[in-house]
């Protein structure tokens, strides 16, 4: 059986995104998981040219104190 | 020359006129080594993501300029010197940067009324107080008894 697996499409350059900013973190925080990592490419689909910007993006953002390096669970 | 643009974080204890001398710094350093201002921001006091130097809080600003690179050590040295700095990135904007700012520059003609972007100010919804509504309800059962006898 072969899965069916939807083609996933660059959600920055669906909305025409050309610049990704770093100082929106909400924008940022769509790609982050819950941890504070970057998402892979090939789990949320961003082209190469955005996932390449983003990293960048993401980045700054957190040398800034914008986005957390780490978000810890204090149990 | 090329536009770079530089953010700091500032301590948030400062008093209002030791940030604008602070920033005045900043830009007067830029100035005389022949750069010039695009822009000067302040975003305000925001919670930092992480603590820095114990601090939970941040006064950020940004100064958007163009230059030649060498400038960007010269203030860099001055963010070193100066105690109440956080935390600083100076970068320059790349080329992406660069097309989507050009084409706000060719749309902007075109719609010069622009409209003022504000943030809208959260209305301060008061709750009803609760306890004189009990005190009329009481009263009522008060004057039914009254009534009564």
């Amino acid at each position: 059986m072969l899965k069916v697996r939807r083609k996933r499409v660059c959600q920055f350059c669906e909305k025409d995104i050309e610049y990704i900013d770093f100082k929106d973190d909400r924008q940022l925080v769509r790609f982050l998981t819950e941890q504070g990592k970057i998402i892979p490419r090939h789990t949320s689909g961003t082209c190469a040219k955005h996932q390449r910007q983003l990293a960048r993006a993401v980045k700054r953002a957190r040398q800034i104190a914008i986005i957390p390096f780490v978000t810890d669970f204090t149990r | 020359m090329a536009i770079y643009e530089t953010i700091f974080i500032l301590d948030s204890l400062m008093q209002t006129k030791e940030i604008d001398s602070a920033i005045e710094r900043f830009s007067e350093i830029l100035k005389s080594s022949g750069c010039k201002i695009r822009k000067e921001e302040r975003w305000g006091k925001r919670r930092l993501a992480y603590e820095i130097q114990k601090k939970q809080y941040g006064f950020y600003g940004s100064i958007e300029f163009e230059g030649e690179g060498d400038v960007v050590r010269e203030l860099e040295n001055e963010y070193n010197f100066n105690d109440k700095v956080l935390r600083y990135l100076t970068y320059r904007y790349d080329k992406s940067k660069l097309k989507v700012m050009e084409k706000a520059k060719e749309d902007s003609p075109v719609k010069e009324e622009k409209p003022a972007v504000e943030k809208p100010v959260a209305a301060v919804v008061e709750k009803a107080e609760e306890p004189p509504a009990e005190k009329t309800e009481n009263d009522a059962v008060e004057t039914e008894e009254k009534s009564k006898e």
